[in-house]
């Protein structure tokens, strides 16, 4: 491809605008750093989003369209992959953020040394973390200052020490979660509510969040909730050091004589190729896409893919998996209201308990069931048509809730990306494939907390529940982590403490690529938290202003 | 519109055994053949613009995959709507749209697991009709309407057409969230002004100042 005139060379080139890549720019531009970020999707404001169930759940509005960017699947190297849209995330400005609910719950000291607490798991690559969950503290407590989290501290018996609350209280409580906090009270559980990147009230010069039905899963049209579109962008925008190119699409990072990243090949939305080089590259792809860029970049220095000499790039790749149990209630919970997901969460059974048969634990926590809008609705034993289907919905839409679970799956050394060898994208290239075959702890542990979680809602009195068992996973949290791995040992990680790959001393990713352990939390915020850490590293090793 | 006349009569009728109208309207009052006829009849009416003044013009890559994607759409409908007059003909000699209620949900029973009887072929259904045809609850997976076949395609269009904000030409007069209890907004402008609000559906007890806090208006 025929490389247009170079754009001029840039201290810090960020592959990526979602959530990860946007903290880390946020940072470095606010420390004197200046930043290009190339971000393959459009930069969306907030006028062109809307409470649309059909564009944004059912017609890709949000999503990635599966004919453009498709991926593959297989449960292992002997079978054929099918094409399947696996764990998407919105390819955009802002990324996930853009159309989340966003429940920010924070890591426990725990997390960061698993494998110590846990010890061996056969068939699993189990491992600590090179940090900590006190090196990481100041920046959850960043991250939640700067977005103005919602909730309780003190609330979750389990959270380990914090240096100060919440910005703002907790959102309203929800009638789902009402009754959440009633079965758990029952039970004698500890239950809290669900931290939250939204405003209970107005906050840093920000409005308070508009409650509406349209929020998991939609575009905020008021730009009242807190994401990386709505809060670290416009940030980073203001120091007048954040080039942010949207619609440019990077195929390869180049590397030098020396085998240090050169800088990004990219493709705008006319087509044209450019080359942009920097100092410094930060991938923030996201952890399915980074590491498929890497293993795109294929050089004499590098012949299976940039910073891939061990063969870990891709491997240890963890998805969660998101499952439920479905409760109906004689008493109407609407639990669309707010979008299904201003809720109520416990802890519990988040630890690892060797009695219990299995390692490490999920997050357990009150929801509308699935994208709880009228399109998109459902329970497990209704059927698809007829008379029966509709009295489904007439008799239970607003009296129905869910208790759901996050899977903490175990990273193995053969779940992992690649590049397929068969389908490449409408920009003609290889696009990512997932082997992946579930540990018998996954299906276990997803068992113990669906039982848990169909508890809570008898105990709150539901007239039925139902029990939905993960039977695999199918990546429907869009979570994803582990493919860049960071660790102290070059052997066994990608990457070293400060997410700076080992063969590679100017290239660093930042996203859930780094985790060593998925958790069973969702990642978010540890993923934001952690790339401030990153980016404020850079930024001192340049001597950026503090 | 893409249907010829009788193309529309037929998917029109099956719809109404899909969500059949009973002491409340069903897919036929709430208009969802208009709504299905009108999304293939090419890539116009795809995205409604946010604040509801018009649908978006799709361009480049985007509308070259929706091109694909109707054009799928629009041959699995046509095969379909001859596999139910074949069936139809076959089981009580007449096409599908002229058979009564009873007979058609019979046709369509046959058309949803083409080996019934056979516990394998019901397992089969059930797995194909996948996301929004309500099998499983729908998590956060988004959806692949492409590789459905045409009954769970049909089952989950008519859903669609039942439930989507009426500005896609479906749930007249917002018929579909009348039947279920669902107070949408009264159009998408609502929405996106940000004068749509749920804190009335929020537990009780709460303080007037909290929800003046997070009400928009």
């Amino acid at each position: 491809m025929a490389l247009e005139s170079k754009p001029e060379r840039v201290d810090v080139c960020i592959i990526g605008a979602g959530a990860s890549g946007a903290a880390a720019a946020k940072v470095l531009t606010e420390r004197g750093v200046r930043v290009v970020a190339l971000e393959r999707g459009p930069w969306r404001t907030r006028e062109t989003f809307g409470g649309d169930e059909l564009a944004n759940v059912n017609r890709y509005n949000l999503w990635p369209d599966p004919l453009l960017n498709p991926r593959t699947v297989r449960t292992s190297a002997e079978e054929d992959p099918r094409v399947e849209l696996f764990c998407p995330v919105p390819q955009m400005v802002g990324g996930g953020t853009v159309h989340w609910q966003g429940w920010l719950p924070r890591f426990i000291e725990d997390d960061f040394r698993m494998r110590s607490i846990v010890g061996e798991v056969d068939g699993a690559t189990l491992a600590d973390w090179p940090i900590s969950y006190a090196e990481l503290e100041p920046y959850y407590d960043a991250v939640e200052w700067a977005f103005g989290v919602s909730g309780q501290a003190g609330a979750n018996a389990f959270e380990s020490p914090r240096s100060r609350g919440y910005p703002c209280p907790p959102m309203p409580l929800s009638r789902y979660a009402q009754k959440f906090h009633d079965g758990c009270g029952k039970l004698g559980l500890n239950a809290f509510p669900t931290p939250q990147a939204a405003l209970s009230r107005p906050y840093n010069g920000r409005p308070a969040t508009v409650v509406s039905a349209f929020a998991q899963q939609h575009g905020d049209p008021t730009g009242t909730r807190s994401s990386a579109l709505n809060v670290f962008i416009p940030n980073a925008v203001a120091t007048g050091r954040y080039d942010l190119r949207p619609e440019c699409y990077v195929r390869e990072i180049t590397v030098d004589e020396q085998g240090r990243a050169k800088g990004a090949v990219y493709q705008n939305a006319q087509g044209e190729a450019y080359e942009q080089e920097a100092d410094v590259v930060i991938l923030a792809c996201g952890a399915v896409e980074s590491a498929r860029l890497l293993l795109l970049s294929q050089s004499s220095r590098f012949p299976n893919g940039l910073a891939n000499g061990s063969d870990l790039v891709g491997r240890n790749a963890t998805f969660h998996e998101y499952s439920s149990a479905i409760g109906i209630f004689d008493d109407p919970i609407y639990a669309w209201a707010g979008g299904g997901y201003v809720s109520a969460s416990t802890f519990e059974f988040y630890r690892h308990d060797e009695s219990r048969g299995f390692a490490s634990g999920g997050h357990v926590a009150a929801a509308g069931v699935g994208i709880p809008l009228p399109i998109n609705w459902g329970l497990p034993d209704q059927p698809t048509w007829g008379a029966e289907a509709k009295r489904y919905d007439r008799e239970f839409f607003n009296h129905s809730m869910a208790v759901s679970m996050v899977v903490h799956d175990m990273p193995r050394h053969d779940n992992r990306v690649e590049l397929d060898d068969g389908v490449v994208d409408a920009w003609g290239l290889p696009v990512a494939r997932i082997t992946l075959t579930p540990h018998r702890n996954d299906l276990d542990q997803g068992r113990f907390l669906i039982d848990r979680c169909a508890e809570i809602m008898e105990a709150a009195e539901a007239t039925k529940v139902d029990r939905v068992y993960m039977q695999r996973v199918t990546g429907n949290c869009s979570h994803q982590h582990g493919t860049t791995r960071m660790g102290d040992d070059p052997e066994t990680s990608v990457l070293n403490r400060w997410c700076r790959a080992h063969e590679v001393d100017n290239l660093y990713s930042v996203d859930g690529g780094p985790f060593p352990t998925a958790t069973g939390a969702n990642p978010t915020l540890t993923i934001m938290a952690n790339a401030w850490r990153v980016a404020e590293h850079i930024a001192s090793a340049r001597g950026g202003q503090e | 519109m893409f249907f010829d006349a009788h193309q529309r009569e037929t998917v029109e009728a099956a719809m109404a055994r899909i969500i059949p109208t009973d002491d409340l309207p069903g897919a036929r009052e709430a208009g969802a053949i208009e709504f299905l006829d009108r999304y293939l009849s090419g890539i116009d009416f795809v995205y409604a613009k946010p604040d509801g003044s018009g649908f978006e013009t799709l361009e480049g890559k985007r509308a070259d995959a929706w091109h694909q994607r109707i054009d799928r759409l629009r041959a699995t409908y046509m095969e379909g709507v001859q596999e139910l007059d074949r069936a139809s003909s076959a089981a009580f000699g007449a096409e599908f749209a002229r058979l009564d209620p009873e007979q058609q949900d019979r046709v369509l029973a046959q058309v949803e697991r083409p080996s019934a009887g056979s516990e394998s072929g019901l397992q089969e259904a059930k797995v194909t009709s996948g996301y929004g045809a309500p099998v499983e609850p729908a998590l956060q997976q988004t959806s692949a309407e492409i590789d459905l076949d045409f009954f769970p395609l049909l089952c989950q269009h008519t859903r669609q057409g039942f439930y989507a904000d009426p500005i896609y030409g479906g749930n007249v007069d917002r018929i579909g969230w009348q039947v279920i209890g669902f107070p949408g907004p009264t159009s998408l402008a609502e929405v996106h002004a940000g004068r749509y609000s749920t804190l009335a559906y929020f537990a009780q007890g709460q303080t007037d100042s909290e929800v003046e806090a997070n009400s928009g208006a």
